[in-house]
């Protein structure tokens, strides 16, 4: 049980982690950017601690699998992914004010994960439907695709953002946050990403499904909905390359793509589906 | 005629068809998921077998054939005219570019040893301008994108394959019981295999906490009157036999499932009834008849249960009959004189208890026939390799210029990328030191 307290402690950080950003975004001092960045890293270590304690946990019961086996463990891997993706961005960009836009994301999922009625962080054996080597493989791709989009999203509110307020506030403000076409290309490029990934995402989980449900493709509503995210920055992508398609059209394209991928994730699960354990 | 097939040729090849396209499907497929089967729209219902949906598929087939076909020689002309380099790539080129060095010997070898260092194949040009070095990387890029078009038509064959050839059924087998012909859904009839499966045994096993663990179906596939194969069946873990793939897709309790019932009289206990579903027997006052409705391994969460209905002196009357009324009845205590369906000394002077149920289990196979399968698998492959070559591999062409010039000698190295072009300018500033560290030497 010490993972979930572990869990709960970093959901914590996350939140100042957030806060701290949005004092960067306010106060315009890196110093705010650092200390945010610090904790958001701090927060990242112990998350990873707390996941390989669970999944050493679920050996010393027996169990032994990897932490991906229902909503709880895969919203805390969602929140991983999402917070590994942002700082090897934050990292590569060395600006710190996208901070603001992902950073609460990994807050909120964490959050749910502890509070949303009716989820269970008990570590529990894997039923017949889950017991196959695709698990890791199939939910580690979809989620690494999910946490680009994730990156996607928050480039594309800040390009939105910025592009409204760029009129208004004096350059000083504007210089601080990335250039406009530097937060485009980052859009495509972690669309891309999220693209490729969910296509790996997607094929993985046919090949399992012909494993286990005999057909690699049957119209299930996640496999619906995952294709229709899929097509939307299939659109994207198609858009930017073939008819330039930039800024903000962009930016709304990653908003929506985003919609559809929560719905695919959490949606789904209000209509029957074959997914029913997520 | 030429004129309207033009018109025709550039309404296929245009990618804002590509496009609306694309947002069709999207907006269908959400629909589809949203309106529930039953009540639904009948075609939208049945959105992916529907007239309308092979269109569109057609239509996005067509238009990926023709856009791929039409920008192939754009591509190829790429892949070619690599050498020389385009006439403006020199002009306007930054200082961070740009070495001048003295002897134009040295400069060549320092830039040929520099390249070749780094890259395999280097090819050298004379030209008006000066001496021209070029090396070329990553031309297999340029194709990424045909791979990707061609996986999602290979995918959409499959598609197509798998509904012409294939089939698939869901058949219940009992323990002990075979079958050779199996029922087709979607009302195809039946379809005979030329050998009999059957269901040696099922097995259903709970981890402590009461979750399922384990469902195993043991099967043997029979051809005149031999058992050719044995094997087993788990989730995840289908069985091939003949081109037909057999999963386990569900199971439940026979209806085959035996209770054994006893009832009290005033002379003491009745011996042990064994009985199935449907099945009457003889009770001893008033030439009365019982009639087991049903057996029930587990019903409303109150354990093992029989339905029996008697029929005495015209009079008809209903009841269960639970395994543990004893404990049902602790816990609910005036339960058997409020709810006389649950009172199994119903019918006076009668008192019948159950003493055990011996399950008997149904298991449910899925059986599949895909030949569209493989073709799935090469498209999901060719997939893959796609994405991974547009986004992972760069066309990358590096051109450095070496001119004599009036005083001195210029060396110029520029390149062009069809991607990445931040990763393009890494290896070149790179490329720039490394031939003036040659120079220097």
């Amino acid at each position: 049980m010490t993972d979930t307290v572990i869990l709960n402690y970093v959901t914590f950080i996350y939140f100042t982690s957030f806060v701290l950003y949005l004092f960067r975004m306010i106060f315009l001092k890196e110093f705010w950017a650092r200390l945010a960045s610090f904790l958001a890293w701090t927060g990242f270590f112990a998350h990873t601690f707390a996941l390989i304690l669970r999944w050493k946990a679920s050996y010393n019961l027996g169990f032994g699998h990897a932490p991906l086996s229902n909503l709880y463990e895969s919203l805390v891997f969602f929140a991983w992914s999402i917070i590994i993706l942002y700082l090897a961005v934050e990292w590569r960009i060395k600006n710190k004010s996208l901070g603001a836009f992902v950073v609460p994301i990994t807050f909120f999922t964490m959050a749910y994960a502890s509070i949303a009625p009716g989820i269970n962080n008990r570590i529990e054996p894997l039923i017949p439907a889950l017991q196959s080597n695709w698990l890791t493989t199939h939910v580690v791709t979809c989620f690494m695709g999910y946490a680009a989009f994730t990156v996607a999203f928050g480039c594309g509110l800040l390009y939105l953002w910025k592009s409204g307020k760029e009129a208004k506030y004096s350059p000083m403000f504007a210089e601080k946050l990335p250039p406009l076409p530097a937060l485009d290309l980052l859009i495509y490029q972690s669309a891309a990403l999220g693209f490729v990934f969910l296509a790996i995402g997607i094929i993985t989980g046919s090949v399992w499904a012909h494993y286990a449900w005999g057909a690699y493709w049957s119209w299930d509503p996640k496999e619906t909905w995952s294709l229709i995210t899929w097509l939307v920055y299939a659109i994207m992508i198609h858009a930017r390359y073939v008819r330039s398609w930039h800024g903000k059209r962009l930016a709304v394209l990653a908003v929506i793509g985003f919609a559809c991928m929560l719905f695919t994730y959490l949606g789904v699960n209000l209509l029957s589906s074959l997914h029913s354990y997520l | 005629m030429s004129k309207s097939k033009n018109v025709l040729r550039s309404f296929f090849s245009s990618i804002k068809l590509t496009i609306a396209l694309l947002v069709l499907l999207v907006l269908l497929f959400m629909a589809a998921t949203f309106i529930p089967r039953p009540y639904g729209i009948a075609w939208l219902a049945d959105l992916y077998h529907s007239p309308l949906f092979y269109i569109l598929m057609g239509l996005l087939s067509i238009n990926l054939i023709i856009c791929s076909i039409n920008r192939l020689p754009v591509t190829l002309r790429q892949c070619k005219s690599t050498h020389p380099p385009p006439s403006v790539l020199f002009e306007n080129l930054e200082n961070e570019r740009i070495i001048f060095t003295d002897k134009i010997d040295a400069a060549c070898r320092a830039v040929d040893a520099s390249l070749t260092a780094k890259f395999s194949s280097v090819k050298k040009l004379k030209t008006a301008k000066g001496i021209i070095f070029y090396r070329e990387g990553g031309r297999f890029s340029l194709f990424g994108v045909y791979i990707v078009h061609l996986s999602i038509l290979i995918i959409i064959a499959a598609a197509i394959i798998g509904s012409v050839f294939g089939l698939e059924t869901d058949v219940h087998l009992q323990e002990g019981e075979s079958a050779s012909v199996i029922q087709l859904n979607k009302d195809k009839g039946p379809y005979q295999l030329d050998f009999s499966v059957r269901c040696d045994q099922f097995v259903v096993e709970f981890y402590h906490t009461g979750a399922p663990k384990t469902y195993r179906s043991d099967l043997s596939f029979i051809r005149e009157g031999n058992v050719v194969h044995k094997g087993s069946v788990l989730v995840n873990h289908p069985l091939t036999f003949e081109g037909f793939r057999f999963y386990q897709s569900s199971y439940g309790i026979s209806p085959e499932t035996k209770a054994v019932l006893t009832y009290t009289t005033a002379g003491g206990k009745s011996t042990d009834i064994m009985v199935k579903q449907g099945d009457v027997f003889q009770l001893p006052a008033k030439k009365a008849r019982a009639t087991v409705l049903r057996v029930e391994e587990n019903i409303m969460q109150l354990g093992p249960a029989v339905k029996l209905s008697i029929e005495a002196d015209k009079k008809h009357i209903q009841f269960w009959v639970f395994q543990h009324i004893k404990e049902i009845a602790e816990v609910n205590p005036g339960l058997l004189s409020e709810v006389p369906l649950f009172n199994p000394g119903l019918f006076k002077p009668l008192v019948f208890s159950l003493k055990t149920i011996e399950k008997r289990y149904y298991t449910g196979l899925r059986v599949v026939r895909d030949p569209g399968v493989p073709f799935a698998l090469t498209g999901g492959v060719f997939l893959l390799v796609g994405l991974i070559t547009i986004y992972f591999t760069a066309h990358q062409r590096i051109w450095v210029l070496v001119e004599q010039q009036p005083q001195r000698v210029k060396i110029s190295v520029n390149g062009i990328s069809n991607r990445y072009s931040t990763s393009l300018a890494g290896k070149l500033n790179r490329l720039r030191q490394r031939i003036s560290g040659e120079i220097a030497t």
